[in-house]
């Protein structure tokens, strides 16, 4: 079984992130890691290939400039088999619906019987590519999933809802995006990381993919008409309190004065 | 873009807040688009829901209960969507940004070939083009994006704004089965956790918990109560869910749900920058801390420094009589 992972560079989520003001486009030259949420779609992909057998492959697939490779090398040294990296300037400024376009051309040319993605990025946080990815491969996308089987050509899983889960199935091909509530992401062992080194990751361009539509800023449908700082938000007032009922008292007065009771 | 089409996200035949928040908005886009506002209500109690978004200012309201609504996941949303889309024309798609409206609305868009934005606080319409305002990096900016294309799909932040009843025709409308359609991904049951709670996504009082609560009773016991007591949602910090104190749905932050609840109270969390922006877009921040020197205590509206399990449980009654009070 062929199963393929998505992952994304974003920003270190300790660094300071910031959009230039002319390209109005992010940054992306500063500390770069593997996104946070894709190490457990990652850890998905592995435990599934632990209980189907060595036929069954992971593949890694990404959309990003060559000096990406670093990070995809420890989704490698994670045990991933091999990698697919879409580098090309034309994806440049794309958005989320044609990242999840090139994606799913890059992931069809490759052949898949099941993407695993993470729920959403630390950057964009749209959580919007896996049900766009899902349309444009023209399968089932099933998304927020905690648990996860294989049973054949049947897909069991355990969908998060705002107030518990479903129990679903569906058939393969599948698109899949898993929660942080699936696994715990193992760290690259040492063999994994020297192994890492020898594993094939395969450029791809867009002129390889065909795409019918175009794809990044040309592409977009949506532009960025502007940038703003946020609203300040600057320190309030600090009340110490030596009892439960006088901090209680602190907060009721507070919140009278807002009306926000 | 014309017409405004709203995903109305119910829960057996009662339309969640954001849905009608949604709705409310709705009419001054299209007003300034110069078109009309469509509500769709999809599966089995959207007959009842549609009573309720009657009172809200909506020209059209397009209802269907077919079974395979409830039966399989997202696809047969989408397609009645998409015919709703595709009738009305040019239009601008509203769905909440939750996990079935963002599912919705992104198979949707690609479908459409139309663009789409997500985790909108704000939307304007400028010169016939429609602006979505959306906090970006954690809220470190805010950014402003136009739609290029025919259709647009912009999933919308709870608590952004104000659901107010208005006059509209809302006629209802019963869609047609779409043709030649087969589901595949079926739902076998829903199994209920959590019982009849709304969010911390949605509620607009979150209390939420940290590494200062120290194990997984308190979230059950004086968080619990005083969430009650404010009719919130306990929400949680990451090293909260972490140490496996209370399930990730919970989760306020980078790694879990961003938020802009009317009031926040952050009890035994250090308001880390992971924390902080996931919450800080709440109109009202309101910390309990042992230690005065916290980073949250840079950016709460008010902290207060002292112990925690005592303070709890006394602001509960506060509140809990105050409310008496006034009834």
């Amino acid at each position: 079984m062929k199963i393929v992972v998505t992952v994304k560079l974003v920003p270190d989520t300790t660094a300071d992130k910031r959009i230039d003001p002319a390209t109005k486009r992010l940054v992306r030259t500063g500390e770069t890691v593997l996104n946070p949420f894709d190490e457990y779609a990652i850890e998905a992909a592995l435990q599934l290939k632990e209980k189907l057998g060595a036929e069954t492959t992971v593949t890694v697939v990404t959309m990003a400039p060559e000096r990406g490779k670093e990070v995809v090398r420890k989704a490698l040294a994670m045990g991933a088999d091999d990698a697919l990296m879409l580098s090309d300037p034309g994806c440049e400024g794309s958005d989320v619906m044609g990242t999840a376009y090139a994606l799913a051309g890059a992931i069809a040319k490759n052949g898949f019987d099941l993407v695993v993605c993470g729920t959403q990025s630390t950057d964009a946080i749209t959580g919007e590519l896996p049900g766009a990815l899902a349309e444009f491969l023209g399968v089932p996308g099933l998304t927020y999933v905690r648990k996860l089987e294989i049973d054949g050509t049947t897909l069991r899983a355990e969908r998060e809802t705002d107030s518990g889960f479903l129990k679903v199935t569906t058939g393969l091909p599948a698109v899949v995006s898993v929660t942080k509530s699936i696994n715990e992401p193992r760290y690259p062992s040492l063999k994994g990381i020297m192994g890492a080194k020898k594993k094939t990751i395969a450029p791809l361009t867009l002129a390889e993919l065909a795409l019918e539509h175009p794809i990044g800023s040309g592409g977009a449908k949506t532009e960025l008409v502007a940038l703003t700082d946020p609203p300040a938000r600057g320190k309030g007032k600090v009340v110490e309190v030596s009892s439960g009922a006088e901090g209680a008292k602190v907060i009721m007065d507070f919140l009278h004065a807002k009306k926000l009771i | 873009m014309r017409d405004v089409i709203v995903f109305i996200e119910h829960s057996a035949g009662k339309p969640r807040r954001v849905s009608l928040e949604i709705a409310t908005k709705a009419k001054e886009l299209a007003a300034a688009l110069g078109g009309k506002t469509h509500a769709v209500i999809l599966g089995k109690g959207a007959r009842a829901a549609s009573d309720a978004v009657k009172a809200y200012p909506v020209d059209a309201i397009h209802i269907s209960e077919d079974t395979e609504i409830d039966a399989f996941l997202v696809d047969p949303q989408v397609d009645y969507l998409e015919a709703v889309a595709r009738a009305a024309g040019p239009a601008l798609v509203l769905v909440p940004n939750t996990m079935a409206g963002r599912d919705a609305g992104s198979r949707l868009a690609a479908r459409l070939g139309a663009g789409l934005t997500s985790d909108i606080v704000d939307l304007s319409v400028d010169s016939g083009k429609v602006n979505c305002v959306s906090p970006k990096l954690g809220g470190l900016t805010i950014t402003t994006c136009a739609f290029k294309g025919e259709y647009g799909v912009a999933a919308i932040r709870p608590n952004s704004f104000k659901a107010v009843p208005g006059p509209g025709a809302g006629d209802v409308n019963e869609l047609t089965k779409p043709a030649g359609k087969s589901y595949k991904m079926k739902i076998e049951d829903e199994v209920v956790e959590v019982a009849g709670e709304l969010g911390v996504e949605e509620s607009s009082v979150v209390v939420s918990g940290g590494r200062g609560l120290g194990g997984p009773e308190p979230f059950k016991t004086i968080l619990k109560d005083l969430a009650d007591a404010l009719g919130g949602a306990v929400g949680a910090s990451r090293a909260a869910v972490d140490a496996g104190w209370i399930p990730h749905s919970h989760q306020v932050g980078q790694t879990g749900k961003t938020i802009s609840p009317s009031l926040y109270i952050a009890v035994g969390i250090s308001g880390a920058i992971q924390h902080k922006v996931g919450m800080r877009t709440a109109g009202t921040i309101v910390a309990i801390n042992k230690d005065a020197a916290v980073p949250i205590g840079e950016f709460a509206d008010l902290l207060v420094v002292g112990d925690l399990f005592q303070i709890v449980p006394e602001l509960t009654k506060a509140v809990t009589s105050n409310a008496a009070a006034h009834t």
